[in-house]
Formats: C-alpha cells, sequence, structure tokens
C-alpha cells in the first residue's frame, strides 16, 4: 500500500484511490463540493486544491535523490493540484490548507469565486444549516466580496419536475445532479444548458424530470439550489431532530432518516448504508411519511366505545379464552416487527392456534431491482423466517363463510382494506385489531381494537428482501409512558443541532398508541401465558439465540448498519413454549 | 455583453415547445447518414462527432429545434440531454430562428478599444433593430459576440458562423450589406503582417485568394 504525507503526517492509504478520498478516509477535512463518492470526478468547482509533490527520481539509476539529511527531495508541481482527481501515489507529499498559505488563499480566493452570483438568502433557504457552501464559507472563505456589480439573475423556483424544484441563481455548477441523473440512476433527464455566468441545470425542452430516484439530487446538491417540492419551507434542519433509522414503503429496508418536529414527521432523508441502499433513496421512500402523522387513532376502542388499555386488553383476552384454538385466526404482519411477529407466534401457540400467517403486499412489476420491490411492506422476510406464511384469501374466506372462524386477531394489518375479505364475511366474527390508522377498513367490524405503534415509533428488527435484519428507532414519542422507550427515544433523537427541539410540545401530536411488544405481553398475561421481556432487545436476543433463521442477529450485531443474515429457506416452525 | 451587465437576467428556455420542423422532414438522408457514419468512424465513441453532426442539422433545418438536438441524440445513440447541452453550449449553434445573414459583432476587450460598439450602433442603426434582433425582412440577424480570435484587425465582424470581415469602418459595413441584399457573402480573407508585403508577396499562405494587411487599428470613438 502506497504510504503519502499529509500535512506532515504519514499515512498508509489505498492503492488507486484519489488523494482527496483517503484525506477523507482518515478525517481529514478538505473543503469539496463537485466530488462525490459514487460518481466520476469532473474536478470543476476547484475547492479542493491542494499543493502535492512527489520526491525526485534520479533519471539513471532510478533511485530517489536524498538531501544532505537523507530525506528525499520533494519536486511540488508548480501548480495547485485537485485532490479529488488525483491518485494517491507512494512517497506523495501534500500540503492542505493546514500547513500551505498558499492552499489557504486558494480556497479562500475560490470561495469568493463561488459567492460571486450567489444569492445571500441563506435566511429563507431550506438548505441554511445544513449547507456546504455555507459551512464552507464560514471556515475557509473571505469575510466580505470584492464584486459590486449586480449579481446575475437565473430562473428561479422552477420545477424540474413534480417533486424537485430549482433556483438556478444558487445552483454553483458542480454537475452533482447531473451526474447523477446520467451515471447513477441512469434517466438522462437533467444536463447543465448555456456556459460561463449563465449556466445551470435543466431538462431538456419536453422533459419533466419525473424519475422514481429525483430526490436524491436534492440531498447531493451542495447549495439550496435543488429543494423539496413537498418540504421546501416547512421547517428550518435545526428545529427538527434527525432519527437513523430505515423507510417503510417497500421490501428494500432502505435506510433513511426521520426529521421531526413536535412529534411530526416532516421528512425523510437517506442515510449512508453501504450493505443496502448504497448513498441513494427512493422518492417513494421520502414522500411516504405522512402516514405517521395522519388519521391515527386516540386510544383503544371496545366495540366502538372508547375504553382504557386496561379494559381493552381485558376484552381481548375474554375473546381468546373459552375459544377452542383451531376456530381463532392468527393474521400476523409485514409491516410489524419481527420481535411483535414473535410475540404473536408465542400467543398463537399459547392459545392453541395455527401459527400466524400474514397479509402479502406484492404489486407486480412495481420493483426495478434497485431499491423499489415489488413487495410494497418491509418485514415480509421476518414473517417467513418466522415460519409464517402468506395468508390464503380463498381459503380464509371459504374458511370464513363456512363459520369456521370465531375469533380473528389481526396484527397492525387491515384485510378488508387489502381485500382478503370483505366486511360481509366478517359478520359473526369476533376481531380483535391493531390498527394504526382510524381509516383502516376493517375496524367498523373490531370488537377489541388496539392502536399500535407505528415503525417510527417503536424499537424493533424489520429483514429486508435481501436478509438484512435492520433496527428501527424511535423518531417520534407516543402517548403511553414507556420506561424503554422513552430511554431509546432520548437516544436516537440525536441533537445535531445543539437546539431544544422538544420545545415544541403539542399533545395530540403524540398517539395514543401501544408497540405490539406491550399489547401482546398485557393480553398474554390475561390468558396464563408470561410473555414479559426488558423490551425488543431482549426478544431479539432469545430468536436469534433459539430460531436459526434469525441467527447472530443481537441489537448489538445489528447496530447502525443491519445484520446479514444467512440465506435459508421457511425456518422451523418455533419451538412450541408453555 | 454591454445590455448583460446592466441588465444580468438569464432567461429560462421555453420549456415545453411547440415542435417547428414538420414529422416528415425530420430525418438525415442517405448521402448525410453516410457523411455522420464517416465522422463517427473517426472517433474512439460516436459522441465525439456530436459537434459535427450537430453542425450538419443546423445546416439542413436552418437552426437547432429541439426536434432537431433529438434527432441528433438518436443519429448518434447518444442521450437527448447531453446533445442540448452541447448544443446550448455552443452560441455559434443556433437554438432559435435567425436571419439569413447574422453578424457577430465582436465586442470584445480588442475590438471595443477599437470600435466595436461603435460598428454595433452604426449597424443598428442602419438596420433599425437592436442587438440580438432580426430585421422584419427575415434577412438581417445582429448580435454581440466575444472575442473571435482576429483582435488584429479589431473591430471585426463574422458573417454567419462564416467568413469574417476584418477592420471595420461604416463604408465596409454599407458595401456588405449591399452585397449581402444581392447575395454576395464576402470571401474569405487572410490578414497578414506588413512585413510580408515585401518577402512573400504579401501572403503567407498560398491557399486563399484575398489577403489583406494588418494596419494600426482605429481607436473608439468612445475611448477617444
Ligand atoms: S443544482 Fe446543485 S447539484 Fe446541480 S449543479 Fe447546481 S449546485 Fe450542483
Ligand atoms: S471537489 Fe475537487 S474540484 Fe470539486
Ligand atoms: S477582441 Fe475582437 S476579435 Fe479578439
Amino acid at each position: 500500500m502506497p504510504k503519502i504525507t499529509i500535512d506532515n503526517r504519514t499515512i498508509e492509504v489505498e492503492d488507486g484511490v484519489t488523494l482527496l478520498q483517503s484525506c477523507l478516509d482518515e478525517d481529514l477535512e478538505i473543503p469539496h463540493f463537485c466530488y462525490h463518492p459514487a460518481m466520476t470526478a469532473p474536478a470543476n468547482c476547484r475547492q479542493c486544491l491542494v499543493e502535492v509533490g512527489m520526491p525526485r527520481v534520479d533519471r539513471e539509476t532510478r533511485e530517489r535523490v536524498m538531501d544532505e539529511d537523507g530525506n528525499p527531495v520533494i519536486d511540488f508541481m508548480p501548480k495547485l493540484q485537485t485532490s479529488c482527481s488525483m491518485k494517491v501515489a507512494d512517497g506523495m507529499v501534500v500540503r492542505s490548507h493546514r500547513t500551505s498559505e498558499l492552499v489557504k488563499r486558494a480556497q479562500k480566493d475560490n470561495l469568493e469565486f463561488l459567492l460571486i452570483n450567489h444569492p445571500l438568502d441563506c435566511p429563507i433557504c431550506d438548505q441554511a444549516g445544513n449547507c456546504p457552501l455555507q459551512n464552507q464559507t464560514y471556515k475557509y472563505g473571505p469575510e466580505g466580496s470584492r464584486f459590486e456589480f449586480r449579481k446575475v439573475a437565473k430562473p428561479k423556483n422552477i420545477e424540474l419536475g413534480p417533486r424537485v424544484v430549482l433556483d438556478g441563481e444558487r445552483c454553483i455548477n458542480c454537475t452533482r445532479c447531473t451526474r447523477f441523473t446520467q451515471e447513477i440512476s441512469g434517466s438522462h433527464q437533467l444536463t447543465i444548458i448555456e456556459r460561463g455566468v449563465r449556466n445551470y441545470p435543466m431538462t431538456p425542452p419536453g422533459v419533466v424530470f419525473d424519475e422514481p430516484y429525483s430526490m436524491n439530487v436534492i440531498d447531493i446538491c451542495p447549495v439550496g439550489a435543488l429543494t423539496s417540492k413537498d418540504h421546501r419551507f416547512k421547517a428550518r434542519i435545526w428545529e427538527m431532530s434527525q432519527t437513523p433509522s430505515i423507510s417503510t414503503t417497500n421490501a428494500k429496508g432502505s435506510n433513511c432518516v426521520y426529521h421531526v418536529k413536535d412529534n411530526l414527521v416532516l421528512n425523510i432523508t437517506t442515510r449512508t448504508n453501504m450493505g443496502v441502499n448504497e448513498f441513494w433513496l427512493a422518492d417513494e421512500d421520502r414522500l411516504d411519511y405522512k402516514k405517521f402523522n395522519e388519521n391515527r387513532p386516540d386510544g383503544p376502542t371496545v366495540r366502538g366505545q372508547a375504553r382504557d388499555w386496561d379494559a381493552a386488553w381485558t376484552e381481548a383476552a375474554t375473546l381468546l379464552s373459552g375459544v377452542d384454538g383451531a376456530r381463532i385466526q392468527f393474521l400476523g404482519s409485514a409491516h410489524a416487527t419481527t420481535e411483535d411477529n414473535y410475540l404473536l407466534s408465542r400467543l398463537a401457540a399459547h392459545v392453541g392456534a395455527d401459527t400466524p400467517s400474514y397479509i402479502p403486499h406484492i404489486e407486480e412489476g412495481h420493483g426495478d431491482g434497485w431499491l423499489r420491490t415489488d413487495d410494497r411492506a418491509p418485514n415480509s422476510q421476518g414473517c417467513e423466517r418466522l415460519g409464517f406464511f402468506p395468508v390464503d384469501a380463498d381459503v380464509l374466506k371459504s374458511r370464513l363463510s363456512a363459520g369456521e372462524i370465531d375469533v380473528l386477531y389481526v396484527m397492525e394489518d387491515d384485510p378488508v382494506g387489502t381485500g382478503v375479505c370483505a366486511l360481509s364475511d366478517l359478520e359473526g366474527v369476533k376481531i380483535i385489531l391493531h390498527h394504526y390508522h382510524s381509516t383502516n377498513a376493517t375496524l367498523p367490524a373490531a370488537s377489541v381494537a388496539l392502536p399500535a405503534a407505528m415503525a417510527v415509533e417503536t424499537v424493533g428488527t424489520f429483514v429486508n428482501c435481501d436478509g438484512h435484519a435492520q433496527r428501527l428507532r424511535p423518531a417520534k414519542a407516543i402517548r403511553g409512558v414507556n420506561r424503554t422507550l422513552a430511554m431509546e427515544v432520548g437516544k436516537s433523537r440525536a441533537d445535531l443541532h445543539g437546539t431544544p427541539f422538544d420545545r415544541w410540545y403539542t399533545e395530540s401530536n403524540m398517539v395514543d398508541c401501544e408497540p405490539g411488544w406491550v399489547s401482546i405481553p398485557a393480553i398474554a398475561e390475561r390468558v396464563g401465558l408470561n410473555l414479559s421481556y426488558k423490551g425488543p432487545r431482549a426478544i431479539m436476543a432469545e430468536l436469534s439465540d433459539s430460531n436459526p433463521a434469525f441467527q447472530g442477529a443481537t441489537y448489538d450485531a445489528m447496530g447502525e448498519w443491519g445484520f446479514r443474515l444467512d440465506v435459508v429457506g421457511q425456518s422451523e416452525p418455533h419451538p412450541q413454549t408453555a | 455583453m454591454t445590455d448583460f451587465i446592466k441588465n444580468p437576467v438569464v432567461p429560462l428556455p421555453d420549456r415545453m415547445p411547440d415542435p417547428v420542423v414538420a414529422k416528415d422532414d425530420l430525418f438525415f438522408t442517405e448521402d448525410e447518414k453516410k457523411q455522420i457514419a464517416t465522422w463517427v468512424s473517426r472517433y474512439p465513441t460516436a459522441d465525439g462527432a456530436v459537434m459535427r453532426v450537430l453542425w450538419l442539422a443546423q445546416e439542413k433545418f436552418g437552426f437547432l429545434p429541439p426536434e432537431a438536438v433529438q434527432l441528433v441524440a438518436d443519429t448518434l445513440d447518444m442521450p437527448y440531454a447531453k446533445v442540448y447541452g452541447v448544443a446550448t453550449f455552443y452560441t455559434q449553434y443556433f437554438k432559435e430562428k435567425k436571419g439569413t445573414y447574422v453578424f457577430d459583432v465582436c465586442t470584445c476587450f480588442s475590438c471595443q478599444m477599437c470600435g466595436g460598439y461603435d460598428m454595433l450602433h452604426y449597424l443598428e442603426d442602419k438596420l433599425s433593430i437592436h442587438a440580438g434582433d432580426t430585421t422584419e425582412d427575415g434577412l438581417f440577424t445582429v448580435q454581440e459576440a466575444e472575442c473571435l480570435g482576429a483582435c488584429g484587425s479589431a473591430p471585426m465582424l463574422q458573417v454567419t458562423n462564416g467568413p469574417y470581415v476584418h477592420n471595420l469602418t461604416r463604408e465596409k459595413i454599407d458595401a456588405l450589406i449591399d452585397a449581402l441584399r444581392e447575395g454576395n457573402m464576402p470571401q474569405f480573407e487572410s490578414v497578414t503582417l506588413p512585413q510580408d508585403e515585401n518577402e512573400l508577396g504579401g501572403n503567407r499562405r498560398t491557399d486563399v485568394a484575398r489577403t489583406t494587411t494588418y494596419t494600426t487599428p482605429p481607436v473608439s470613438e468612445t475611448v477617444k
């Protein structure tokens, strides 16, 4: 491996890597805008300039020339080099702004150039607070500008497509967005038009920037030129807490960050995980957040009447007791966590019912082999690995109409809404329903309705389509006070910007719901089954120990980036515990 | 450039324009395709020929509306957006319809000092149009250009991406317009150094018919 010396520090670096990347890998900051690790380096922003020298080599002997002290003589290149396009070489000596006045000056002057026509509208810009241009100008830029002429006015507030809005004046022409459409998504919907001070990214005439991954350019744009049509002007970045978690729109389980203000999810952005989604996140994953805020139920009900949790759990337990287990049908959920599904299967076994099935959410043709899948639920693999089978709607319907089912226990899904059965099929059947939304179409038939915490309110594990087990972290708080949850919320809502974001406190934004791992043990307890664990962490620890399909998937092993489970077929049904 | 400095506004191009070239006319003939194939064969990838093929399209259709750019992209199997980027980068590709004769009057540094703007304004007055516009009869377009690399014979202009007219004077402009109205394009002219007059019979190049000699350029009236 080549050795290079940066600012008098010698490090070993990977061969064939660019100088900038090796510095970043070493946590040595070099300011830059246009470079992105996943794309080619056009070296057009000129912010990453450094001094680069190579040891002098004797032409005849091919040996390094040494000075009197026995150190290699270094010949510096006459001009500053862009570190993003320069490959490392053994013996290379680099001076960055830490040791070179020249580099410092170059960075400062370059920023002055970049800001010549950049509007000073940070106070109303969505990117402010999270803007590489703003940050680097504070750190390395000049205090003022010597440019005294009118700034160039470019098109503003232009909808490049249905989801991305362009402010041409803010653009610094780094070409990250156009390279994304050329090299990553391949849609070729963007290009830089015109030249010199007049240029900016645009769709060619007749083209709309509507590819299913268009919003990634918002993340990679190093300024506020590209903003989300949906999130524009909704909240400043420092008003929201940022929780690293995973998305729920499909079975890929792309890693994301939930932005929450006053217990409402306001935005979802990508989180890098080279094992799953790399740097990218599909638009559908980003826009699928309103479901966390809207139409949420307000506490449990029994036959449509609001009751307290105790009464509702007791009622559910009563429905389960005294019925022949064979006449109870349990439906697990590909939307619920593995932990909750596991607890459900334990409960089902206890009352003598079959292993739960789950409702598949397959939308043929939706997947693209990248980050979108045909499966529109996040945890079908978790269900499969627990030995759950997709429910056969015809069988279920015929059993219902033959009167073979007395109690239907539905966890975090909607059999009527998904068309598995109709409301009329459910007449005379007692239904226990854990639901997310007051719009759940099965709700009118529910005997006991138990609002359930959604993926952003709970702790748990989803297994993605490739068998990658990943942890969910709570991004918003729920009404019920729970020690485990309170601790996790505290831990996962990292305050990135040093602001007391929980100043906004609207009681009604905290949903009166409970995670499955609270509700199911409460019901179990009332039918004589002890399912009390010290939180989901302990449930997963047990599962990873006892079920080969989850071997190794402890919370510690999953950590931030998840844990790749072994490929297994259907796992054995769980050992029936008394 | 003056207008842009006073009023530096970059317009948004029409994003959903109606096509101007009829569908039936939007193709390259077999001969043109053969010609394109030879150009393409000179480069490692077809992309290399994009500028030449855009030029061909401009000569064929008079200018480059989006559908012509799309045709070029399809012909070379390149992304349309990329070809559009190239077409907008170069001012010599006309994105909208221009006059039969386009005057690119150089108003860059050297020409400016030697009266580039005087010439531009003279042309504007003479044709009663503003820089950037086209005369009503569709014959002439006047526009400002940046340095065309002929500073030695400043002030100068270029006619429709073709021949240069050097050492401009008002009389030369009058004569040029009269000639163009008759349909006579100025011929290519090589400009040579005064000392060549004696040495090489006035011309370093053997392949051009017309030469002119560098003269001491005038000084712009506004600078005087
Ligand atoms: S819009 Fe943003 S990403 Fe695109 S070129 Fe401009 S600065 Fe770069
Ligand atoms: S990051 Fe190197 S030139 Fe932009
Ligand atoms: S300045 Fe006019 S040709 Fe160079």
